[in-house]
Order: C-alpha cells, then sequence, then structure tokens
C-alpha cells in the first residue's frame, strides 16, 4: 500500500489536540459535566430510596448525561481513533475524506453513545442502591479484572486492529464508513466496557481513575493482536517504548558528550 | 580477512562432491535426530521463522508428508515458545536484518555439529544463485537425491517439495523471477529508480507477516519460496517452501536465504546503497516495545541482536565468494529516460545532469473496483472505475511533464488479499483487450505477485487481524503508453488477475480491493 505519511500526520495531530482539550475541560469541569455524568454512583446519600429515585432522575437529566459522557468519549478514545481513521482517509477519494471521516466517527460514537445509556444506567442505579458506597465499584473492578485477563478480551482488542477495504464511491463508500466506524465501536467498547464502569462506580476519584483507564485502553491498543488466552494485559507497552526510547536517547547523548 | 566464506552450492555441480553439502546433510541430520523441545533441534530452529505445530489439520506440523518426520512433541514450555517462536519478519524493514541474525544462528549450530563429526571448523552455509548461469536456476541435486554416497537417508531430501509444476521438478522459472530490485536506491521508500516501499522493507514494528513487502522480499524472495514449495499434486496441500510457518522445516530455506541475504550484502556494496540510520530501525522492534530479535546459539545462552549488528559481513565475520556490485542507477537517469519516453527529449538532458529529483510526495486515490474479488481456477476480472477528476489530472501531469514539472507515477494496488493457499503466483495485467491471451502482453503486464504468508496475515488473531497482505505494483509505464496513445481519456480500466496454478476451491483466495493511486506534485 502506498501511503502519504503526512496524511496520518494530518490527523494524528488534531485529534491528539481534540482529546488534549477535552481532557483539560473534564479537570476544570466547569458546567459540572463531569459530576453529572460519571458521578452517579455518589447518587443521593443519605435520601430515602423511594424519594431519591426522582431525585436522583432530576439531578441527572439524560442531555447533560450525554453530552458528559460525549466529552468524556472524546477525552479518553479519540487517540485510539488515529489510525483507523488514516486507513480511512488514505483509502478515499481527496474530496471524500472529510465526509467519510464524519461518517466512521457517526458510527462509532453512536455505538459508544448505546453502550454509555447501559452503563450509566447501571452507575445511577448503583448510585441509587448502594450510595456512597465502593462496593458496587470493588465488585466491578474484580469483574474487570477477569476481564482484562481473559481470551474475550483479546478477541476484542484483536478486532480493534481490522482495518478492512472499503468501497471508494457512492453510497457503498458512506456505507462502508458508517460500518467501519460501528463495527470500530463495538470491539472498542466491548474491550473497554468493564474498566469504564469500573471508574464511573468510584464514589470519589473519577478523573484520576478515568485518565489511568485512559492510558491502559491506548497501551493495550499499541500491542498487536495475540491468540486469545488468559493473560495479563496492561501497561507492557507503553512502559517499553518509555523505557527503550530513553535508552536509545541515552545512548545518543553519551555519543555526544563522550565522542570516541 | 572473514573467518568464515559462504560460497556456490552449485559448485562441484551441486552434488554431494561440493563438500559444502555434504557436511550440511550431515548438520541437518544431527539436528533433526534431536527433539522439538531441544533449542538446538531442526524442529525448534524451524518454529524460531514460524510453526503450525498446534494446528489439527494441514498445514499443521502433524499432517505433513515424511521425510522428514516433523514432530509435534515434546514441546518446550510456554516461556521458550514465547521468546523464541514465531519469530520472522516479514513485510518490514526487519525483513532483511532479522533473516541474518537467524542465518547466523542456523550456521553455528550446524558447524558445531559439524565440527563435532569431525567436519572442517570454518564449514559455513552455502547459497543458492538461482540467478547463476547454466543450470543453476535448478535445485542443487544433492537436495533431491534419496540417499547420502555412504547409503543413508539424505536429510536434504524432503517429501513436501513440489515445484512450480506440481511434478517435483524443482526449479526457479526467470521470469518472473528476477533481481530488479538490485537496481533500488533506497531502503526504505520510493522514487523514479526505486518502487514502494523501497529495496529492504516499509517502517514497521515487529512484523511476523501481513502488510506490503519490500521490493528484495518480494521479488526473488517470495516468488522462489512459493514455486520451490508448489502445490501437492492432490491439489489440496502444498509444499513446506510456500508456507511461512512450514518453510523453516525444508533445508533449501536456508540455502535460498543465503542468497537473499549475498542480494543485500552485494546491493550494500554500491556505496550509494545504504541500510536506514533511524534509531527505529537500527535498534530493532525493541524500541518500540516489541519483541526482540533473539536466538538459541550453540553452547551459550539467548543471542539478542538488533539490525545494527547486523548491518554489514564486516563486522560479522564472514562474506560471500561472489558479491557482484549493482551497476548504480540514479533517479535522475530515471527521470530523464521517462521524460524522453514522454517526448520532453530536450529537457530531459537537464535532468540527467543532476537536476534535483524532488519526487512528487502526495499520494492519492484515482479509481477502484467495487467489491472483493475472489480468485478462481481462470484467475478473476474486475473493473477500477476511475474518478474524472483525479483521472484528469494525472493526464495533465503527464501533457505537462518537464524536468521542474515531474510527472505523475501511477500504482495499482491489491489491497486486503486474503485466503488459505500460500503457494499461489499472480499475475496482474491492466486493460487487456478481451480474449487476449495474456502472455501475448507482456507489456500490459503490471507485475507479478508471490502469495508467500497468505494464510497467516488472513488468520483473525495474527498479528495483523486479518487484513491479508497488500501488493502496490508500479504501472506508470503503462500509464505512460496510454497517455502516449491518447487512450487515458476512459472512465474505467479493466484489470486481469491469472493464476500460474490452478487455485483449488477451498483457498478462497480474495482481493479485497483493486485500486489505482498517483504519486505527484
Amino acid at each position: 500500500m502506498i501511503y502519504d505519511p503526512r496524511e496520518l500526520a494530518r490527523v494524528r495531530n488534531p485529534v491528539l489536540l481534540l482529546s488534549a482539550a477535552a481532557w483539560i475541560w473534564l479537570l476544570a469541569d466547569p458546567g459540572g459535566l463531569m459530576m453529572q455524568a460519571h458521578c452517579a454512583a455518589a447518587g443521593s446519600g443519605g435520601l430515602p430510596l423511594r424519594a431519591s429515585l426522582p431525585m436522583l432522575l432530576a439531578m441527572n437529566p439524560p442531555a447533560s448525561l450525554a453530552a458528559g459522557w460525549g466529552l468524556m468519549l472524546v477525552a479518553m478514545m479519540s487517540p485510539a481513533l488515529i489510525l483507523p481513521i488514516g486507513h480511512l482517509r488514505l483509502r478515499s477519494f481527496k474530496r471524500r475524506r472529510a465526509r467519510a471521516t464524519l461518517l466512521f466517527v457517526a458510527g462509532y460514537a453512536a455505538i459508544w453513545m448505546a453502550a454509555g445509556g447501559v452503563l450509566l444506567a447501571g452507575a445511577l442505579a448503583a448510585g441509587w442502591l448502594a450510595p456512597n458506597s465502593y462496593l458496587p465499584a470493588v465488585g466491578v473492578i474484580l469483574l474487570a479484572i477477569v476481564w482484562q485477563l481473559s481470551p474475550v478480551k483479546q478477541r476484542c482488542l484483536n478486532r480493534c486492529h481490522a482495518h478492512t477495504e472499503l468501497a471508494a464511491f457512492g453510497v457503498a463508500a458512506d456505507l462502508d464508513a458508517l460500518r467501519f466506524g460501528a463495527s470500530h465501536g463495538v470491539w472498542c467498547a466491548g474491550s473497554c466496557w468493564a474498566l469504564m464502569l469500573s471508574s464511573m462506580l468510584l464514589p470519589r476519584g473519577h478523573v484520576v481513575a478515568m485518565a489511568i483507564v485512559a492510558v491502559l485502553t491506548f497501551s493495550e491498543r499499541l500491542e498487536h493482536p495475540k491468540p486469545p488466552r488468559w493473560r495479563w494485559r496492561g501497561l507492557g507497552k507503553v512502559s517499553r517504548i518509555a523505557a527503550a526510547q530513553a535508552r536509545i536517547r541515552l545512548q545518543v547523548l553519551q555519543r555526544k558528550v563522550l565522542p570516541t | 580477512m572473514a573467518e568464515y566464506t559462504r560460497a556456490n552450492a552449485w559448485n562441484n555441480d551441486g552434488t554431494f562432491d561440493n563438500p559444502d553439502l555434504l557436511w550440511y546433510a550431515k548438520g541437518v541430520g544431527a539436528m533433526q535426530a534431536r527433539e522439538l523441545s531441544d533449542p538446538s533441534s531442526w524442529w525448534f530452529f524451524a518454529a524460531i521463522h514460524g510453526e503450525y505445530v498446534s494446528e489439527t489439520d494441514f498445514p499443521g506440523w502433524g499432517f505433513l508428508p515424511a521425510p522428514p518426520p516433523v514432530p509435534t512433541s515434546p514441546l518446550p514450555s510456554q516461556g521458550d515458545q514465547d521468546q523464541y517462536w514465531d519469530q520472522c519478519q516479514h513485510q518490514s524493514w526487519y525483513f532483511p536484518p532479522w533473516h541474518r541474525g537467524y542465518l547466523l544462528a542456523l550456521e553455528a549450530q550446524i558447524r558445531a555439529d559439524v565440527i563435532s563429526l569431525g567436519g572442517p571448523a570454518t564449514w559455513a552455509l552455502p547459497y543458492w544463485n538461482y540467478f547463476g548461469p547454466g543450470q543453476e536456476f535448478n535445485i542443487p541435486p544433492a537436495f533431491t537425491q534419496q540417499t547420502l554416497p555412504d547409503g543413508s537417508p539424505n536429510p536434504l531430501f524432503v517429501t513436501a517439495r513440489y515445484g512450480p509444476a506440481g511434478d517435483g521438478s524443482i526449479f526457479v522459472p526467470i521470469p518472473p523471477v528476477n533481481q530488479g530490485c538490485m537496481s533500488n536506491n533506497l531502503y526504505t521508500g520510493n522514487d523514479a529508480a526505486t518502487p514502494p516501499p523501497g529495496f529492504g522493507g516499509p517502517a514497521t514494528g515487529f512484523s511476523h507477516g501481513g502488510g506490503t513487502s519490500g521490493n528484495l522480499e518480494s521479488n526473488p524472495h517470495n516468488l522462489v519460496h512459493v514455486y520451490v514449495g508448489g502445490n501437492a499434486p492432490d491439489g489440496q496441500t502444498y509444499g513446506l517452501m510456500s508456507d511461512p510457518g512450514l518453510a523453516g522445516l525444508d533445508p533449501i530455506f536456508y540455502l535460498h536465504h543465503a542468497n537473499i541475504d549475498r542480494m543485500w550484502a552485494a546491493w550494500n556494496a554500491n556505496s550509494s546503497d545504504t541500510n536506514p540510520t533511524d534509531p527505529n530501525w537500527l535498534n530493532g522492534p525493541a524500541a518500540v516495545g516489541e519483541r526482540e530479535f533473539v536466538m538459541p546459539w550453540p553452547g551459550g545462552g539467548p543471542w539478542v541482536y538488533t539490525p545494527q549488528q547486523m548491518n554489514s559481513l564486516n563486522q560479522l565475520n564472514y562474506t560471500y565468494d561472489d558479491l557482484p556490485v549493482p551497476a548504480p542507477v540514479s533517479a535522475e537517469d530515471m527521470l530523464a529516460k521517462r521524460l524522453t519516453r514522454l517526448g520532453v527529449a530536450a529537457a530531459a538532458p537537464r535532468a540527467r545532469e543532476g537536476a534535483a529529483v524532488i519526487p512528487g510526495k502526495k499520494v492519492e486515490l484515482v479509481g477502484a473496483n467495487q467489491g472483493a474479488l475472489a480468485i478462481t481456477s481462470s484467475g478473476a476480472l474486475t473493473t477500477v472505475k476511475l474518478d474524472t477528476g483525479v483521472r484528469r489530472k494525472v493526464s495533465a501531469s503527464l501533457a505537462l511533464a518537464s524536468p521542474t514539472a515531474h510527472p505523475d507515477r501511477v500504482f495499482l494496488n491489491l489491497e486486503n488479499v486474503r485466503g488459505t493457499h500460500d503457494a499461489s503466483v499472480l499475475s496482474v495485467y491492466i486493460n487487456l483487450p478481451e480474449g487476449a491471451n495474456p502472455s501475448d502482453h507482456p507489456e500490459l503486464l503490471a507485475g507479478t505477485v508471490g502469495l508467500f504468508g497468505l494464510r497467516r496475515a488472513s488468520l483473525t488473531d495474527g498479528r495483523h487481524g486479518g487484513e491479508g497482505l497488500n501488493f502496490v505494483l508500479e504501472i506508470t509505464r503503462i500509464f505512460d503508453t496510454l497517455h502516449l496513445d491518447n487512450a487515458l481519456h476512459v472512465d474505467s480500466l479493466p484489470v486481469r488477475i491469472v493464476s500460474d496454478q490452478p487455485v483449488p476451491e477451498q483457498a478462497e483466495i480474495t482481493v479485497g480491493r483493486v485500486s489505482i493511486y498517483r504519486q505527484g506534485q
């Protein structure tokens, strides 16, 4: 496949900027979106269950929840879309690249928003039934660890690497872009749902937890597909890259400082 | 002076009168006598390249015809498997250096066995130069004898080696196998003298199959593999050399790779043909957090190496008895020739005199077919629909070509080629008239590709997520001719794919998309 490496840079740089902007927004949380979307587990502690449910729903209107969830997706997941969007754009006519990218993102976002509906409902329910409790979070963290080790998780990760053929012309090209985004979303959500839910259920420290999950999911996405089997998946790739690059830079520095 | 010299396997007519071959056979025999779990065994070394030890059907190692009788147990520890097995680098700029280290380790093991059997301490792997004179395109006869001179079984003899016609006659057809890559002047990248992705291959991380082969890897390497392995007479299975998960089991593998290694060394012998200096190449995939290259070493622990250590023969204490330096080919010369072809004769000398060649960097889709294309016994025919606007852009660049306004280059891609039958060779023709015999139109041949690695690259849980193989074929010359014939004002171009042998039904070979790209200013 012949390609222009600059095209990948054209995708990478704005996507990373967008992700960084979303993180800054989440950390600053000027409109309380983060609290709306991800502190559902904190619930309305102290109120009776029957009374707290309507209040909980009133405190968490669906539009705000969706906006907060969307912002978090941009922050956490957009770096993982650099390669598939690059793949899509390289295989599209120049005049169709923007449209194809939008369709891909629409397909991907639709899946994640639907998954968000389920995860947020779960988080709200946990916050309602066990307000300010770490118990639901601990339970889901245990489940997330099992999921993290499982062959099923590996299958999902492997399919996130499937960059398939795409039609070039007409409606078929539009449908392929949408389908590519949606299928990518399915495997991405399948891979990350448990980690996401774990951090959402924490009564405190969501942003830190989300940041850790973001680094973890990005790191495991950097790994090549592997045969599905029980194994630990974590920060190995990112830490190996950091160590190797530090060693290489040190060697270069040594050569400059201590010329032979 | 290097201590070890690799010599032509066809010395002494390629028979066991060539001591290099006789001792190779004895060394292979010693390694084959060991268990699969032993890192110094023939089987373990084959698995380092790639393996199907646990597969429950062909090409599982338990389903291969003997000889050799390939074991599937006892397995080494999971740790040893994870560390050593399934390492071979393909469709990658690591293809040449990884295989150089692999040959060195195998050679060291064989040499240790040769010495223990009373052989020469300076024994080195011979190479099979299928481009050599006379009959040297044939496999050296020592590989086709069932017994050694002393009457014992010949470890170099392999049943599952079927050849280009599937009849057991083993040779390399020249052409389509050629040495065209030797005129490349870029290891990674492309210019007027170097089709993409370059002589050595595209920049990648650890790449155990899937993607686009470098030019040395594509032809001759891949084609030699699938021609030598070939299809079995049953029409269902194929030879060991055809698949990276089997290839290391066939002793001819290492002589083929010694020749590929020799070609890399000869390419480097031209001072302008240099290896990458990018730290990510020099330090190998471990530089980007991936597996390191590691081999067992006789009498020692694991030997970890990097491409930087494989950079030249001088630092490795071995050489070849014949390293012909390729004539330098400059991108300027190639551009000048092309401009002449396009009728810009008056301006062409300026390009030849050294006007800087600034290759166009913009890459843009010109057209594509619709839907996946199945390759059947009769091949396949599809139509690549061209985008009118982009096609006009190509036409304009050809019409207005000059030493300062370089004409577009044009490439045909076979994207996401998947299937289960590696022993396939496909020839791709552009704009072949209906009913015409392809072999009558070599001017319309875009290229010939071998599908070595197809099966592994198609595995959904393989290292590239089942993306399959990609091929990029330069069709600039065909487009130039269309332009000169005023035949480029078309909405589509027919593309015909011809298989050199009938493709078995269960092979399920498909081309995800056939596309045409331009690269220009």
